[in-house]
């Protein structure tokens, strides 16, 4: 088939686009065969990690042709994930052509996500119902509500600043605690812990340690452990924020606010 | 007691709904995310209470909300991943990751080691759960819950 490249770049691009918001390893790597391969393109390999990907199709061929992508890792972008899975059944079944592909591949990058004030709403409503089922009162779910707006708010501005993720992790979880404390430290009866807890949920990575032990299971052992660093690496980040700031509270109210 | 599970029904609910956006979950889906971590959760937090069982409930809620979140993604066309991601966050081990790795700072090293096991197994629960759940052949989703007899969503 003389397409082969054309075929390859669309499909590696729609496996970058979906890499880079959050889809796993396993379904990149489906999308992308499923693509070549509804093309008749069947000499193909593809190789996909947690931050790249690897492809070449018809070899042997003179249309023979490889791309190799760096994929970042960003925040999961679960509505694009969506309207790229729709738009790579749509290529599957020849519902579109190439060209109307790309367009709607364009529009799936460009899908938004909530505008501020909800997503300020959403992590104060989060945080607080994950410090209530974690075992906080009533009293501690509102604070850690209050907690939580405070640190969308504070990630908002902090994003302009352009710091690194570890930089970014530490600061966020000083916040909190900061602000967790304070709430504690001008007598409230709250536990101040168990605000934290739902307040730093946001941050922690939960998600991509779950997974990462996913792709060992789907022996993927080397995404597996990217991710698995990547989760181990951020949790050490705030709990380096956290436990500064609870150290020195200690040392400044002498056990008193503790 | 069937007051308590309600409640925890609703707020685990609600809070996936809200941790699902904060991933930018489809407006159309939301609804759904939210009801499939509260599957998770509620179906955990029965078991972890009345068996006195945390890490078989982990399993259990994972392996719900995993068979909800496929009819779901067959019935509605959507990639099981949007109502997986966002329903497992209540069960995920946010706050053991945490634990491990504020006592790890602080030197205590006991507390450490016993919550970075704990952190593990659980997650190792819930990656089973979903194993269990993804075992169950497509064929049967697509039967049961299939919008019409047409071929459904993949995965």
């Amino acid at each position: 088939m003389s397409d082969t490249k054309k075929v390859l770049s669309f499909a590696v691009e729609l496996g970058d686009i979906l890499l880079r918001n959050g889809a796993e390893v396993y379904r990149v790597e489906d999308s992308v065969l499923a693509i070549l391969n509804s093309y008749d393109i069947t000499d193909c390999d593809v190789y996909v990690l947690s931050n790249g990907i690897f492809a070449s199709a018809d070899e042997v061929t003179e249309h023979a042709s490889s791309m190799i992508r760096h994929v970042p890792m960003y925040p999961t972008h679960l509505g694009r994930i969506a309207g790229l899975n729709a738009l790579c059944r749509e290529v599957c079944s020849k519902e579109i052509t190439l060209d109307e592909a790309w367009a709607k591949l364009e529009e799936c990058k460009r899908i938004p996500s909530y505008n501020f004030p909800m997503l300020i709403i959403a992590t104060a409503i989060g945080c607080g119902g994950f410090s209530y089922l974690y075992g906080g009162t009533v009293l501690d779910a509102l604070i850690a509500c209050i907690v939580g707006a405070v640190l969308r708010l504070f990630l908002h501005f902090e994003a302009r600043m352009g710091n690194s993720k570890t930089i970014t992790n530490v600061l966020a979880s000083m916040v909190i605690s900061l602000t967790a404390i304070l709430f504690y430290a001008v007598g409230l009866p709250v536990h101040y812990d168990k605000i934290i807890i739902g307040a730093i949920m946001p941050l922690v990575p939960g998600i991509p340690l779950t997974n990462s032990i996913r792709d060992f299971i789907n022996s993927d052992y080397l995404s597996g452990s990217i991710r698995l660093i990547d989760a181990l690496l951020t949790a050490f980040c705030i709990a380096v924020g956290v436990g500064v700031v609870i150290t020195f509270a200690h040392f400044i109210g002498g056990g008193a606010y503790i | 007691m069937i007051a308590d599970y309600i409640i925890q029904f609703i707020i685990a609910m609600v809070a996936t709904l809200a941790f699902a956006m904060i991933f930018s979950a489809p407006k159309s889906e939301l609804l759904f995310c939210g009801l499939s971590g509260a599957i998770g959760w509620i179906s955990y937090s029965i078991i972890s209470t009345v068996l006195g069982a945390p890490t078989l409930g982990n399993m259990i809620g994972s392996l719900f909300l995993t068979l909800f979140s496929r009819s779901l993604a067959v019935k509605r066309k959507n990639p099981v991943t949007v109502y997986l991601i966002a329903g497992i966050f209540p069960l995920v081990p946010g706050a053991g990751i945490y634990y491990t790795s504020y006592y790890l700072i602080m030197n205590n090293m006991e507390t450490f080691g016993s919550y970075g096991l704990s952190t593990i197994k659980t997650a190792g629960a819930i990656v089973m759960g979903i194993i269990f759940g993804m075992a169950f052949p497509q064929s049967w989703f697509n039967t049961v819950f299939a919008p019409s007899c047409h071929k459904s969503s993949s995965h």
